[in-house]
Protein backbone atom coordinates (compact mmCIF):
# COMPACT_ATOMS: atom_id res chain seq x y z
CA UNK A 1 0.00 0.00 0.00
CA UNK A 2 1.33 3.45 -0.91
CA UNK A 3 1.51 6.14 1.76
CA UNK A 4 -0.69 9.22 1.36
CA UNK A 5 2.39 11.47 1.18
CA UNK A 6 5.91 10.22 0.54
CA UNK A 7 9.10 12.25 0.77
CA UNK A 8 11.73 9.93 -0.59
CA UNK A 9 15.39 10.92 -0.09
CA UNK A 10 14.51 14.56 -0.70
CA UNK A 11 17.32 17.11 -0.79
CA UNK A 12 17.60 20.77 -1.64
CA UNK A 13 20.76 22.65 -2.45
CA UNK A 14 20.42 26.39 -3.08
CA UNK A 15 22.90 27.89 -5.49
CA UNK A 16 23.45 31.62 -5.25
CA UNK A 17 26.16 34.26 -5.51
CA UNK A 18 27.69 33.14 -2.24
CA UNK A 19 28.01 29.57 -3.47
CA UNK A 20 25.96 26.45 -2.83
CA UNK A 21 24.10 25.78 0.43
CA UNK A 22 22.67 22.35 1.15
CA UNK A 23 19.58 23.28 3.17
CA UNK A 24 17.96 19.83 3.25
CA UNK A 25 19.61 16.42 2.84
CA UNK A 26 18.08 12.95 2.48
CA UNK A 27 14.74 13.81 4.03
CA UNK A 28 12.49 10.75 4.35
CA UNK A 29 8.91 10.84 5.63
CA UNK A 30 5.62 9.06 5.04
CA UNK A 31 2.33 10.59 6.10
CA UNK A 32 -0.87 8.58 6.32
CA UNK A 33 -4.21 10.08 5.44
CA UNK A 34 -5.94 12.00 8.21
CA UNK A 35 -2.94 12.52 10.47
CA UNK A 36 -1.78 15.81 11.94
CA UNK A 37 1.98 15.86 11.55
CA UNK A 38 4.00 18.61 13.21
CA UNK A 39 7.44 19.30 11.81
CA UNK A 40 9.47 20.82 14.62
CA UNK A 41 12.90 22.35 14.34
CA UNK A 42 15.10 25.29 15.20
CA UNK A 43 15.08 28.38 13.03
CA UNK A 44 16.90 27.86 9.74
CA UNK A 45 16.93 24.05 9.88
CA UNK A 46 15.00 23.76 6.62
CA UNK A 47 11.34 23.43 7.65
CA UNK A 48 10.04 25.99 5.14
CA UNK A 49 12.25 24.49 2.46
CA UNK A 50 10.60 21.08 2.98
CA UNK A 51 7.13 22.63 2.89
CA UNK A 52 7.89 24.66 -0.25
CA UNK A 53 8.93 21.47 -2.02
CA UNK A 54 5.80 19.61 -0.95
CA UNK A 55 3.66 22.60 -1.96
CA UNK A 56 5.39 22.54 -5.34
CA UNK A 57 6.83 26.06 -5.10
CA UNK A 58 10.37 24.64 -5.30
CA UNK A 59 11.64 21.50 -7.02
CA UNK A 60 13.90 19.21 -4.96
CA UNK A 61 17.45 18.94 -6.25
CA UNK A 62 17.38 15.26 -5.29
CA UNK A 63 14.82 12.64 -4.31
CA UNK A 64 11.12 12.58 -5.04
CA UNK A 65 7.86 13.69 -3.43
CA UNK A 66 4.61 11.84 -4.11
CA UNK A 67 1.05 12.61 -3.11
CA UNK A 68 -1.24 9.58 -3.32
CA UNK A 69 1.39 7.88 -5.44
CA UNK A 70 1.68 10.70 -8.00
CA UNK A 71 4.88 12.78 -8.18
CA UNK A 72 4.39 16.40 -7.12
CA UNK A 73 4.97 18.81 -9.98
CA UNK A 74 4.27 22.43 -9.15
CA UNK A 75 1.62 23.88 -6.88
CA UNK A 76 -1.97 22.68 -7.12
CA UNK A 77 -5.38 22.90 -5.53
CA UNK A 78 -4.92 19.48 -3.88
CA UNK A 79 -2.51 21.05 -1.35
CA UNK A 80 -3.89 24.07 0.54
CA UNK A 81 -1.25 26.33 2.07
CA UNK A 82 -1.47 28.63 5.08
CA UNK A 83 1.45 31.05 5.04
CA UNK A 84 3.46 32.33 7.97
CA UNK A 85 2.70 36.01 7.42
CA UNK A 86 -0.60 37.39 6.20
CA UNK A 87 0.81 39.04 3.06
CA UNK A 88 -0.87 36.29 1.09
CA UNK A 89 -4.35 37.69 1.71
CA UNK A 90 -5.86 39.89 -1.00
CA UNK A 91 -6.22 43.38 0.46
CA UNK A 92 -8.66 44.48 -2.24
CA UNK A 93 -11.12 41.70 -1.46
CA UNK A 94 -13.40 41.31 1.56
CA UNK A 95 -12.81 38.51 4.04
CA UNK A 96 -15.64 36.58 2.37
CA UNK A 97 -14.23 37.05 -1.14
CA UNK A 98 -10.78 36.01 0.07
CA UNK A 99 -12.26 32.78 1.40
CA UNK A 100 -14.22 32.22 -1.82
CA UNK A 101 -11.22 32.97 -4.07
CA UNK A 102 -10.51 29.34 -4.92
CA UNK A 103 -14.18 28.71 -5.68
CA UNK A 104 -14.22 31.71 -8.00
CA UNK A 105 -11.20 30.32 -9.87
CA UNK A 106 -13.28 27.22 -10.59
CA UNK A 107 -16.12 29.33 -11.98
CA UNK A 108 -18.59 28.63 -9.19
CA UNK A 109 -21.61 30.99 -9.17
CA UNK A 110 -21.86 33.93 -6.82
CA UNK A 111 -24.64 32.67 -4.58
CA UNK A 112 -23.10 29.25 -4.04
CA UNK A 113 -19.70 30.82 -3.36
CA UNK A 114 -21.20 33.08 -0.76
CA UNK A 115 -22.97 30.26 1.03
CA UNK A 116 -19.80 28.18 1.25
CA UNK A 117 -17.65 31.14 2.31
CA UNK A 118 -20.10 32.02 5.08
CA UNK A 119 -20.04 28.43 6.32
CA UNK A 120 -16.23 28.61 6.65
CA UNK A 121 -16.38 32.11 8.19
CA UNK A 122 -18.53 30.57 10.92
CA UNK A 123 -16.20 27.61 11.26
CA UNK A 124 -13.21 29.87 12.03
CA UNK A 125 -15.27 32.00 14.41
CA UNK A 126 -15.69 35.07 12.19
CA UNK A 127 -19.45 35.03 11.77
CA UNK A 128 -20.66 38.44 10.58
CA UNK A 129 -17.16 39.73 9.71
CA UNK A 130 -17.35 38.72 6.04
CA UNK A 131 -17.67 42.24 4.64
CA UNK A 132 -14.49 43.55 6.27
CA UNK A 133 -11.22 43.95 4.40
CA UNK A 134 -8.00 42.37 5.69
CA UNK A 135 -6.67 45.77 6.80
CA UNK A 136 -9.63 46.02 9.19
CA UNK A 137 -8.85 42.70 10.86
CA UNK A 138 -6.38 41.77 13.60
CA UNK A 139 -3.44 39.43 13.04
CA UNK A 140 -5.30 36.51 14.57
CA UNK A 141 -8.37 37.15 12.43
CA UNK A 142 -6.24 37.28 9.31
CA UNK A 143 -4.80 33.86 10.08
CA UNK A 144 -8.35 32.57 10.59
CA UNK A 145 -9.20 33.89 7.12
CA UNK A 146 -6.17 32.12 5.67
CA UNK A 147 -7.24 28.84 7.26
CA UNK A 148 -10.83 29.30 6.04
CA UNK A 149 -9.59 30.16 2.54
CA UNK A 150 -7.50 26.99 2.36
CA UNK A 151 -10.29 24.78 3.76
CA UNK A 152 -13.08 26.26 1.63
CA UNK A 153 -11.19 25.06 -1.45
CA UNK A 154 -11.47 21.49 -0.07
CA UNK A 155 -7.87 20.39 -0.68
CA UNK A 156 -6.63 16.82 -0.12
CA UNK A 157 -4.22 18.11 2.53
CA UNK A 158 -3.23 21.25 4.38
CA UNK A 159 0.29 22.71 4.67
CA UNK A 160 0.79 25.26 7.42
CA UNK A 161 4.06 27.16 7.92
CA UNK A 162 4.23 28.56 11.46
CA UNK A 163 0.76 30.07 10.99
CA UNK A 164 0.57 31.35 14.56
CA UNK A 165 4.23 32.37 14.86
CA UNK A 166 3.57 36.12 14.74
CA UNK A 167 0.64 36.11 17.22
CA UNK A 168 0.67 36.92 20.92
CA UNK A 169 0.61 33.98 23.32
CA UNK A 170 -3.09 34.29 24.21
CA UNK A 171 -4.33 34.54 20.63
CA UNK A 172 -2.01 31.69 19.69
CA UNK A 173 -3.49 29.40 22.35
CA UNK A 174 -7.04 30.23 21.26
CA UNK A 175 -6.25 29.55 17.59
CA UNK A 176 -4.46 26.31 18.43
CA UNK A 177 -7.61 25.18 20.23
CA UNK A 178 -9.81 26.08 17.28
CA UNK A 179 -7.54 24.47 14.72
CA UNK A 180 -7.53 21.30 16.81
CA UNK A 181 -11.34 21.34 16.95
CA UNK A 182 -11.66 21.93 13.19
CA UNK A 183 -9.22 19.12 12.46
CA UNK A 184 -11.04 16.76 14.82
CA UNK A 185 -14.21 17.46 12.82
CA UNK A 186 -12.88 17.06 9.28
CA UNK A 187 -9.70 14.94 9.78
CA UNK A 188 -7.86 16.44 6.85
CA UNK A 189 -4.21 15.48 6.57
CA UNK A 190 -2.09 18.33 7.94
CA UNK A 191 1.61 19.10 7.78
CA UNK A 192 2.10 21.79 10.38
CA UNK A 193 5.44 23.55 10.82
CA UNK A 194 6.46 25.09 14.11
CA UNK A 195 9.41 25.80 16.35
CA UNK A 196 7.20 25.72 19.47
CA UNK A 197 7.39 22.43 21.38
CA UNK A 198 4.16 22.98 23.30
CA UNK A 199 2.29 23.87 20.12
CA UNK A 200 3.54 20.70 18.45
CA UNK A 201 2.54 18.50 21.42
CA UNK A 202 -0.88 20.14 21.68
CA UNK A 203 -1.82 19.67 18.02
CA UNK A 204 0.00 16.68 16.57
CA UNK A 205 -0.71 13.02 16.23
CA UNK A 206 3.02 12.72 15.46
CA UNK A 207 5.88 15.18 15.92
CA UNK A 208 8.89 15.07 13.63
CA UNK A 209 12.02 16.68 15.04
CA UNK A 210 14.51 18.07 12.54
CA UNK A 211 18.27 18.16 12.80
CA UNK A 212 19.77 21.60 12.32
CA UNK A 213 21.32 22.60 8.99
CA UNK A 214 23.25 22.56 6.81
CA UNK A 215 21.85 19.32 5.56
CA UNK A 216 18.71 19.57 7.71
CA UNK A 217 16.91 16.28 7.92
CA UNK A 218 14.44 14.33 10.05
CA UNK A 219 16.06 13.22 13.29
CA UNK A 220 13.24 11.41 15.07
CA UNK A 221 9.47 11.00 15.00
CA UNK A 222 7.53 10.97 18.26
CA UNK A 223 3.90 9.76 18.28
CA UNK A 224 1.65 11.68 20.65
CA UNK A 225 -1.12 9.25 21.59
CA UNK A 226 -3.25 11.59 23.66
CA UNK A 227 -6.96 12.33 23.18
CA UNK A 228 -8.25 15.71 21.95
CA UNK A 229 -8.79 18.32 23.32
CA UNK A 230 -5.48 18.04 25.10
CA UNK A 231 -4.95 18.78 28.74
CA UNK A 232 -1.68 20.71 28.75
CA UNK A 233 -1.10 20.34 32.46
CA UNK A 234 -1.64 16.56 32.52
CA UNK A 235 1.26 14.25 33.37
CA UNK A 236 0.95 12.47 30.03
CA UNK A 237 1.23 15.78 28.14
CA UNK A 238 4.24 16.76 30.25
CA UNK A 239 5.90 13.45 29.48
CA UNK A 240 5.49 13.98 25.73
CA UNK A 241 6.72 17.53 26.08
CA UNK A 242 9.83 16.32 27.92
CA UNK A 243 10.54 13.66 25.33
CA UNK A 244 10.36 16.13 22.44
CA UNK A 245 12.22 18.75 24.42
CA UNK A 246 15.19 16.44 24.93
CA UNK A 247 15.39 15.74 21.21
CA UNK A 248 15.29 19.41 20.25
CA UNK A 249 17.53 20.53 23.11
CA UNK A 250 20.47 18.74 21.54
CA UNK A 251 19.88 20.81 18.40
CA UNK A 252 19.76 24.12 20.24
CA UNK A 253 22.88 23.40 22.33
CA UNK A 254 24.82 20.92 20.22
CA UNK A 255 28.01 21.21 22.29
CA UNK A 256 26.48 21.38 25.75
CA UNK B 1 -15.64 63.01 9.91
CA UNK B 2 -14.04 65.22 12.49
CA UNK B 3 -10.71 65.26 10.70
CA UNK B 4 -12.47 65.91 7.38
CA UNK B 5 -14.04 69.07 8.79
CA UNK B 6 -10.63 70.11 10.10
CA UNK B 7 -9.13 69.56 6.66
CA UNK B 8 -11.78 71.71 4.98
CA UNK B 9 -11.40 74.50 7.55
CA UNK B 10 -7.64 74.28 7.06
CA UNK B 11 -8.00 74.76 3.31
CA UNK B 12 -10.41 77.69 3.66
CA UNK B 13 -8.24 79.46 6.22
CA UNK B 14 -5.06 78.64 4.32
CA UNK B 15 -6.34 80.15 1.09
CA UNK B 16 -7.77 83.17 2.95
CA UNK B 17 -4.37 83.75 4.57
CA UNK B 18 -2.70 83.53 1.17
CA UNK B 19 -4.97 86.26 -0.20
CA UNK B 20 -4.47 88.45 2.86
CA UNK B 21 -0.68 88.23 2.51
CA UNK B 22 -0.97 88.86 -1.20
CA UNK B 23 -3.13 91.90 -0.57
CA UNK B 24 -0.78 93.32 2.08
CA UNK B 25 2.26 92.67 -0.07
CA UNK B 26 0.76 94.45 -3.08
CA UNK B 27 -0.35 97.34 -0.91
CA UNK B 28 2.69 98.02 1.28
CA UNK B 29 5.62 95.94 -0.01
CA UNK B 30 5.67 96.40 -3.77
CA UNK B 31 3.09 98.90 -4.74
CA UNK B 32 3.37 98.73 -8.48
CA UNK B 33 0.89 98.27 -11.34
CA UNK B 34 2.87 95.14 -12.20
CA UNK B 35 1.77 93.49 -8.95
CA UNK B 36 -2.00 94.03 -8.53
CA UNK B 37 -3.90 93.33 -5.33
CA UNK B 38 -6.31 90.34 -5.34
CA UNK B 39 -9.38 92.55 -5.75
CA UNK B 40 -8.80 93.86 -9.27
CA UNK B 41 -7.69 90.36 -10.21
CA UNK B 42 -10.96 88.84 -8.95
CA UNK B 43 -12.89 91.61 -10.70
CA UNK B 44 -11.08 90.89 -13.94
CA UNK B 45 -11.67 87.18 -13.45
CA UNK B 46 -15.38 87.84 -13.03
CA UNK B 47 -15.49 89.89 -16.22
CA UNK B 48 -13.64 87.17 -18.14
CA UNK B 49 -16.11 84.62 -16.78
CA UNK B 50 -19.10 86.72 -17.80
CA UNK B 51 -17.70 87.17 -21.26
CA UNK B 52 -17.05 83.41 -21.39
CA UNK B 53 -13.39 83.93 -22.28
CA UNK B 54 -11.98 82.27 -19.17
CA UNK B 55 -14.10 79.14 -19.57
CA UNK B 56 -12.98 78.95 -23.19
CA UNK B 57 -9.30 79.03 -22.24
CA UNK B 58 -9.73 76.61 -19.36
CA UNK B 59 -11.69 74.19 -21.50
CA UNK B 60 -9.19 74.38 -24.36
CA UNK B 61 -6.33 73.48 -22.01
CA UNK B 62 -8.23 70.87 -20.00
CA UNK B 63 -9.53 69.15 -23.13
CA UNK B 64 -5.97 68.72 -24.40
CA UNK B 65 -4.75 67.52 -21.02
CA UNK B 66 -7.53 64.95 -20.67
CA UNK B 67 -7.21 63.64 -24.23
CA UNK B 68 -3.43 63.38 -24.11
CA UNK B 69 -3.47 62.01 -20.59
CA UNK B 70 -5.98 59.28 -21.42
CA UNK B 71 -4.11 58.38 -24.60
CA UNK B 72 -0.79 58.27 -22.74
CA UNK B 73 -2.26 56.14 -19.94
CA UNK B 74 -3.93 53.79 -22.42
CA UNK B 75 -0.55 53.21 -24.04
CA UNK B 76 1.49 53.25 -20.83
CA UNK B 77 -0.50 50.82 -18.65
CA UNK B 78 -0.33 47.78 -20.99
CA UNK B 79 3.33 48.45 -21.76
CA UNK B 80 4.10 48.75 -18.05
CA UNK B 81 2.21 45.51 -17.33
CA UNK B 82 4.14 43.74 -20.10
CA UNK B 83 7.50 45.06 -18.87
CA UNK B 84 6.68 44.02 -15.32
CA UNK B 85 5.43 40.56 -16.31
CA UNK B 86 7.79 39.35 -19.02
CA UNK B 87 11.55 39.49 -18.71
CA UNK B 88 12.28 39.63 -22.47
CA UNK B 89 9.93 42.60 -22.83
CA UNK B 90 11.63 44.29 -19.89
CA UNK B 91 15.10 43.75 -21.37
CA UNK B 92 13.94 45.09 -24.72
CA UNK B 93 11.89 48.11 -23.62
CA UNK B 94 13.63 49.29 -20.46
CA UNK B 95 16.37 51.05 -22.45
CA UNK B 96 13.62 53.00 -24.22
CA UNK B 97 11.98 54.23 -21.05
CA UNK B 98 15.34 54.94 -19.45
CA UNK B 99 16.31 57.02 -22.50
CA UNK B 100 13.09 58.89 -23.28
CA UNK B 101 12.20 59.83 -19.74
CA UNK B 102 15.24 62.13 -19.70
CA UNK B 103 14.02 64.02 -22.76
CA UNK B 104 11.37 66.28 -21.23
CA UNK B 105 8.20 67.03 -23.15
CA UNK B 106 9.04 70.75 -23.28
CA UNK B 107 12.16 69.80 -25.26
CA UNK B 108 9.90 67.95 -27.70
CA UNK B 109 7.70 71.01 -28.41
CA UNK B 110 9.66 72.06 -31.46
CA UNK B 111 9.57 68.57 -32.92
CA UNK B 112 5.86 68.26 -32.14
CA UNK B 113 5.09 71.54 -33.90
CA UNK B 114 7.15 70.54 -36.94
CA UNK B 115 5.37 67.18 -37.15
CA UNK B 116 1.83 68.10 -36.15
CA UNK B 117 1.51 71.87 -36.59
CA UNK B 118 0.16 74.21 -33.92
CA UNK B 119 -3.28 72.56 -33.74
CA UNK B 120 -4.64 70.03 -31.27
CA UNK B 121 -2.47 67.13 -32.42
CA UNK B 122 0.81 68.59 -31.24
CA UNK B 123 -0.55 69.31 -27.74
CA UNK B 124 -2.14 65.90 -27.39
CA UNK B 125 1.08 64.29 -28.59
CA UNK B 126 3.10 66.21 -25.98
CA UNK B 127 0.76 65.43 -23.10
CA UNK B 128 0.61 61.76 -24.12
CA UNK B 129 4.40 61.73 -24.38
CA UNK B 130 4.90 63.19 -20.92
CA UNK B 131 2.32 60.77 -19.47
CA UNK B 132 3.48 57.52 -21.07
CA UNK B 133 6.87 57.10 -19.44
CA UNK B 134 5.80 57.96 -15.92
CA UNK B 135 2.87 55.55 -16.15
CA UNK B 136 5.02 52.79 -17.69
CA UNK B 137 7.61 53.00 -14.93
CA UNK B 138 5.05 53.13 -12.10
CA UNK B 139 3.03 50.22 -13.54
CA UNK B 140 6.09 48.03 -14.09
CA UNK B 141 7.29 48.77 -10.55
CA UNK B 142 3.83 47.81 -9.25
CA UNK B 143 3.87 44.46 -11.03
CA UNK B 144 7.34 43.78 -9.65
CA UNK B 145 6.15 44.56 -6.11
CA UNK B 146 3.31 42.02 -6.04
CA UNK B 147 3.99 39.84 -2.99
CA UNK B 148 5.35 36.37 -3.69
CA UNK B 149 2.93 34.81 -1.19
CA UNK B 150 -0.05 36.41 -2.96
CA UNK B 151 0.90 34.68 -6.19
CA UNK B 152 1.69 31.39 -4.45
CA UNK B 153 -1.59 31.44 -2.56
CA UNK B 154 -3.46 31.76 -5.84
CA UNK B 155 -1.43 28.95 -7.41
CA UNK B 156 -2.26 26.50 -4.65
CA UNK B 157 -5.91 27.49 -4.84
CA UNK B 158 -5.75 26.30 -8.44
CA UNK B 159 -5.11 29.50 -10.42
CA UNK B 160 -3.59 29.23 -13.89
CA UNK B 161 -1.15 31.82 -15.27
CA UNK B 162 -3.86 34.00 -16.72
CA UNK B 163 -5.89 33.96 -13.49
CA UNK B 164 -2.79 34.91 -11.47
CA UNK B 165 -2.31 37.87 -13.78
CA UNK B 166 -5.92 39.05 -13.99
CA UNK B 167 -7.04 38.35 -10.42
CA UNK B 168 -3.84 38.94 -8.43
CA UNK B 169 -1.14 40.90 -10.26
CA UNK B 170 -3.51 43.39 -11.89
CA UNK B 171 -5.56 44.44 -8.84
CA UNK B 172 -2.43 44.53 -6.68
CA UNK B 173 -0.91 46.94 -9.21
CA UNK B 174 -3.86 49.36 -9.39
CA UNK B 175 -2.61 51.69 -6.60
CA UNK B 176 0.78 51.94 -8.32
CA UNK B 177 -0.88 52.72 -11.65
CA UNK B 178 -3.01 55.46 -10.07
CA UNK B 179 0.01 56.95 -8.32
CA UNK B 180 1.89 57.00 -11.63
CA UNK B 181 -1.09 58.68 -13.33
CA UNK B 182 -1.21 61.28 -10.57
CA UNK B 183 2.44 62.16 -11.10
CA UNK B 184 1.87 62.22 -14.85
CA UNK B 185 -1.03 64.64 -14.41
CA UNK B 186 1.28 67.13 -12.69
CA UNK B 187 3.68 66.82 -15.63
CA UNK B 188 0.78 67.35 -18.02
CA UNK B 189 0.05 70.76 -16.49
CA UNK B 190 3.66 71.88 -16.94
CA UNK B 191 3.69 70.61 -20.49
CA UNK B 192 0.40 72.13 -21.66
CA UNK B 193 1.31 75.63 -20.49
CA UNK B 194 4.72 75.47 -22.11
CA UNK B 195 3.24 74.14 -25.35
CA UNK B 196 0.50 76.78 -25.46
CA UNK B 197 2.97 79.55 -24.67
CA UNK B 198 5.06 78.58 -27.66
CA UNK B 199 2.48 77.63 -30.21
CA UNK B 200 -1.27 77.85 -29.78
CA UNK B 201 -4.38 79.80 -30.69
CA UNK B 202 -6.14 79.32 -27.37
CA UNK B 203 -5.80 77.88 -23.88
CA UNK B 204 -4.42 79.19 -20.59
CA UNK B 205 -0.85 79.30 -21.92
CA UNK B 206 -1.97 81.45 -24.84
CA UNK B 207 -3.87 83.65 -22.38
CA UNK B 208 -0.66 84.16 -20.39
CA UNK B 209 1.28 84.99 -23.51
CA UNK B 210 -1.26 87.49 -24.85
CA UNK B 211 -1.58 89.17 -21.45
CA UNK B 212 2.16 89.70 -21.42
CA UNK B 213 2.12 91.21 -24.91
CA UNK B 214 -0.63 93.68 -24.00
CA UNK B 215 0.58 94.24 -20.41
CA UNK B 216 -2.71 93.01 -18.92
CA UNK B 217 -1.24 92.07 -15.55
CA UNK B 218 -4.61 91.10 -14.05
CA UNK B 219 -5.16 88.58 -16.86
CA UNK B 220 -1.82 86.94 -16.04
CA UNK B 221 -2.88 86.47 -12.44
CA UNK B 222 -6.31 85.15 -13.45
CA UNK B 223 -4.60 82.54 -15.63
CA UNK B 224 -2.15 81.58 -12.87
CA UNK B 225 -4.91 81.17 -10.29
CA UNK B 226 -6.97 79.12 -12.74
CA UNK B 227 -4.02 76.77 -13.27
CA UNK B 228 -3.53 76.38 -9.54
CA UNK B 229 -7.19 75.60 -8.92
CA UNK B 230 -7.47 73.19 -11.84
CA UNK B 231 -4.36 71.32 -10.75
CA UNK B 232 -5.58 71.25 -7.19
CA UNK B 233 -8.97 69.87 -8.23
CA UNK B 234 -7.60 67.13 -10.50
CA UNK B 235 -5.05 66.08 -7.90
CA UNK B 236 -7.86 65.79 -5.34
CA UNK B 237 -9.75 63.48 -7.66
CA UNK B 238 -6.69 61.23 -7.94
CA UNK B 239 -6.11 61.25 -4.22
CA UNK B 240 -9.70 60.16 -3.65
CA UNK B 241 -9.37 57.42 -6.27
CA UNK B 242 -6.12 56.17 -4.80
CA UNK B 243 -7.61 56.15 -1.33
CA UNK B 244 -10.68 54.30 -2.59
CA UNK B 245 -8.45 51.54 -3.97
CA UNK B 246 -5.45 51.69 -1.68
CA UNK B 247 -7.23 52.60 1.52
CA UNK B 248 -7.97 48.96 2.12
CA UNK B 249 -4.38 48.01 1.45
CA UNK B 250 -1.98 47.32 4.24
CA UNK B 251 -0.15 50.36 5.60
CA UNK B 252 3.21 49.22 4.17
CA UNK B 253 1.97 50.24 0.72
N1 LIG C 1 16.18 30.70 -1.72
C1 LIG C 1 17.21 30.43 -0.90
N2 LIG C 1 18.48 30.62 -1.31
C2 LIG C 1 19.52 30.33 -0.50
N3 LIG C 1 19.40 29.85 0.74
C3 LIG C 1 18.16 29.64 1.22
C4 LIG C 1 16.99 29.92 0.43
N4 LIG C 1 15.90 29.62 1.16
C5 LIG C 1 16.35 29.18 2.35
N5 LIG C 1 17.71 29.18 2.39
C6 LIG C 1 18.54 28.73 3.51
O1 LIG C 1 18.18 27.42 3.82
C7 LIG C 1 18.15 27.24 5.22
C8 LIG C 1 16.79 26.73 5.66
O2 LIG C 1 15.82 27.76 5.46
P1 LIG C 1 14.30 27.58 5.88
O3 LIG C 1 13.78 26.35 5.24
O4 LIG C 1 13.61 28.82 5.55
O5 LIG C 1 14.43 27.40 7.46
P2 LIG C 1 13.27 27.33 8.56
O6 LIG C 1 11.96 27.47 7.87
O7 LIG C 1 13.45 26.00 9.21
O8 LIG C 1 13.53 28.43 9.52
C9 LIG C 1 18.52 28.56 5.85
O9 LIG C 1 19.88 28.54 6.20
C10 LIG C 1 18.28 29.55 4.75
O10 LIG C 1 19.17 30.64 4.85
MG1 LIG D 1 10.48 28.98 8.07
Amino acid sequence: MVAFVELDGVGMTFRGRTGAYEAVRDFNLELSEGEFFCLLGTSGCGKTTVMNMLAGFDTPTSGQIRLEGKPVRGPGADRGVVFQGHDSLYDWLTARDNIAFGLRLRGMGRGERRAIADRFLNMVGLKGQGDKHPSELSGGMKQRIQIARALANDPRMLLMDEPFGALDAMTRAVLQGELSRIWSENRKTVLFITHDIEEACALATRVGVMKRGPGGTLKAVVPIDLPFPRERTSDAFMASFRQVHELIHAEIHPHA
Amino acid sequence: MHSRAATIIGYVLGFALLFVIWHLASRYLVSSVLFPSPFPVFERGWVLLEEGLLQESVWASMRRIIQGFLLGSAIGIPIGLAIGSFRPVRLLLEPWTEFFRFIPAVAMITVAVIWFGIGEESKIFLIAYTTVFVVVIATAAGVGAVGKDKVRAAQCLGANKFQVFALVALPATVPYILTGMRLAMANAFVTIVAAELVASNDGLGKMLWDARLFMQVEDIFVALISLGLLGFATDRVFRLLIRAFAGRFNPTM
